[in-house]
């Protein structure tokens, strides 16, 4: 009896472990599920939690509810308005927001991905024929992303996706155009490079000049300044002379004069011819008459 | 139905975890003793009371082991520097701190630990060292069409769990994704000189702010501590011309100090030399005006005496000088007026000889008179009675 008794009992909680097994399902936090009747459609749960549904004609399918990826891993090539090629590598984000729409349109998240670079590329592509590789590098960058966005959503919302942000990462130049450009860069760095050298001779150039120039310009300020000071010393003395010598013009003329003859025959080697006649010897001829 | 007793017996056993040496031993014996019993022949119904007291207390006790089992895998620990998020079939349920936490078991609730605090790393352009690189994450265009070659580091934190956990699948591609593009971005708006000298801090902070403002728009619960950029250079192509405008930059500087060199050593050469100029010509106007004034002075002071008799004082002035004249010099006295005719006069021979020897006129005709070398003596004495004169006429 008792025997039989937890056997049942033991019977009744497998069959309620396999019953509730088969028609409980729990949706997590990060997911969306959608209830299928007989294949149909029948509910879309978006909370998370315990659910039911009924055992073996109805199944249950789970969807990521967190934002995914798109991340291709070559760049694809596309032309700028000026007919040049760009490389470009792009991301995008998105999140399944219509699950039934989702599941109907493209099924799976392989699907999903095909369509939503095909859309995202064609817009790309379209956008960057309106621009120069200037502004898509630079100054539009954040338009074009915003434009491709916009569009991209408005498309996928037949998929029911939610495009959350497109991205531009690399926008490179082909390998052929980069090479050119290096060319350019080396170019360009020659040339300053060359420019720095010149500018600097000339600065030293310019240095030493200015340091001639003072100096001529102190030696000359200098001179002048030296005659200044001489001319000055000869004035006074010549006034000093005049004063003196001006008492007696007569007397200086004969003053001077005797100093000057002193100074220049003063030596063994000056010779004088001299005629007894002069004053000098007026008493080597004779006596003379005192008196004049 | 007894065919099935050890069965469930076995299956219990088997499905028990037994951690309890003792209990395990009890429960073997147990099911010996059952089929001992069997063995001795006796139908079900007649060892029925003992056996299935016996089966009751094992099974119970399996339970009750099971039951023990299946709540203590509850348990579970989170770290310090970490939170526990808690699901309720799979509904988030509870953010649990550091310590040891317990949870209803599977299959009603779940956990998940995410580590907050450490910091992580996201490299772009190389990794684990900067001389490994990532070309293809590395190599950038720049505003002004150039082409840079930039590494970089990310560093960042969870501020949120709830949200790294929830929001984005695989959070941490995400920030090496917002990185790339957010840097691409930035340097793609600069010119190249300013990213590769002067902006370089400047890069890294537009970028980090660029990188936490993407994040935050997927709301991957992200926090950026840091972008640090770990090299940026002109790829190596061009790297020998950058080096060179480098090299050209620093002889701009050297020829520069050279030249103020040289003007530091010609400038203050030239002022000395300019004083040395003024200088001398203030000595030389010192002197000047010295001289003028001791001659004047002299000459002043011989008018005064020659004032008082002219005359005699002409006389005796003109008579000293011619004296010390003639007696300092070589002389030829010749009265030419009583030789007619020309007079041979050897000039030269006389110089030579004026060094000490006799000179001899030799005048054919008429007289002559050459005085032999006079006594120098005589002539110092004369120059000095002279000088004496005048000191003591000096007032």
């Amino acid at each position: 009896m008792m025997n039989n008794r937890i056997g049942i009992v033991l019977a009744c909680v497998l069959a309620a472990v396999v019953l509730a097994g088969m028609s409980l399902f729990t949706v997590d936090q990060r997911e969306r599920a959608i209830v299928f009747q007989l294949g149909e459609v029948k509910e879309v749960i978006t909370t998370p939690g315990l659910n039911f549904k009924w055992p073996l004609i109805q199944n249950v399918r789970y969807f990521d509810a967190r934002i995914l990826t798109l991340d291709t891993p070559d760049a694809e090539r596309y032309i700028t308005s000026e007919k040049k090629n760009l490389l470009v590598d792009t991301f995008v984000k998105w999140k399944i927001n219509d699950a039934r729409q989702y599941y109907k349109s493209v099924g799976d998240e392989a699907q999903a991905q095909t369509r939503i670079s095909q859309t995202v590329n064609a817009t790309l592509r379209e956008e960057f024929g309106k621009h120069t590789v200037q502004e898509v590098v630079s100054e539009d960058r954040d338009v074009i992303m915003k434009v491709v966005r916009e569009r991209a959503n408005q498309d996928a919302k037949q998929i029911g996706v939610e495009i959350i942000d497109v991205r531009l990462k690399r926008v490179d130049l082909p390998q052929e155009v980069s090479d050119s450009v290096y060319k350019r860069m080396d170019a360009e760095r020659k040339s300053v490079a060359n420019q720095l050298r010149s500018e600097g001779s000339a600065s030293s150039e310019r240095i030493r000049a200015e340091a001639d120039k003072e100096r001529e310009v102190i030696v000359a300020n200098a001179y002048k300044e030296a005659q200044r000071i001489k001319g000055e010393g000869d004035a006074k003395a010549a006034a000093a002379y005049a004063q003196a010598y001006g008492q007696n013009p007569e007397f200086y003329a004969f003053y001077r004069s005797l100093e000057a003859y002193r100074s220049s025959f003063k030596d063994r080697s000056d010779v004088l011819v001299l005629e007894p006649n002069s004053e000098f010897f007026k008493y080597l001829k004779g006596p003379g008459k005192g008196g004049k | 139905m007894s065919l099935n007793d050890p069965q469930w017996g076995k299956k219990g056993g088997g499905n028990g975890p037994p951690d309890l040496d003792e209990l395990w031993r009890n429960f073997n014996q147990k099911l010996n003793g059952m089929f001992g019993r069997k063995g001795g022949g006796g139908g079900p119904s007649s060892v029925r009371p003992p056996s299935m007291r016996q089966i009751g207390g094992g099974a119970g006790m399996l339970i009750a082991l099971v039951l023990v089992v299946w709540l203590a895998s509850g348990f579970y620990t989170v770290d310090e520097k970490a939170r526990g998020v808690v699901f309720t079939f799979g509904k988030y349920s509870d953010l649990t701190s550091p310590g040891l936490r317990w949870r209803l078991p599977y299959p009603f609730q779940a956990h998940e630990i995410v580590n907050l605090s450490s910091v992580r790393t996201v490299e772009v352009g190389y990794r684990n060292n900067v001389q490994t690189k990532v070309p293809k994450e590395s190599i950038m265009l720049t505003g002004d069409e150039n082409i840079i070659d930039i590494q970089f580091a990310v560093q960042y934190t969870l501020k949120d769990p709830l949200d790294y956990l929830f929001n984005n699948k695989r959070p941490d591609d995400t920030v090496l994704q917002a990185a790339e593009t957010a840097f691409r971005e930035v340097v793609g708006a600069s010119k190249m000189d300013f990213v590769l000298y002067e902006g370089r801090e400047q890069v890294a902070t537009d970028a980090q702010k660029l990188i936490q403002d993407i994040l935050d728009r997927y709301k991957t619960g992200i926090a950026i501590s840091r972008v640090t950029m770990q090299n940026a250079q002109p790829p190596e192509q061009v790297q020998a011309a950058f080096d060179d405008a480098v090299k050209a930059k620093q002889d701009l500087e050297r020829q520069k100090n050279e030249g103020q060199a040289y003007f530091n050593d010609v400038v203050p050469k030239a002022r000395g030399a300019a004083s040395r100029l003024t200088e001398e010509a203030q000595g030389y106007r010192q002197r000047v005006l010295a001289n003028a004034e001791g001659e004047s002075s002299r000459f002043k002071q011989v008018l005064t005496e020659y004032n008082k008799a002219p005359q005699v004082m002409r006389d005796r002035m003109y008579i000293e000088t011619v004296q010390q004249i003639m007696s300092s010099t070589s002389k030829i006295l010749l009265d030419a007026k009583s030789s007619g005719n020309l007079l041979y006069l050897p000039l030269d021979k006389i110089m030579q000889m004026s060094g000490g020897a006799l000179a001899e006129a030799s005048a054919p005709s008429g007289q002559s008179l050459v005085e032999p070398t006079p006594n120098p003596n005589s002539a110092a004495r004369s120059r000095d009675a002279l000088r004496d004169r005048q000191r003591e006429s000096r007032p």
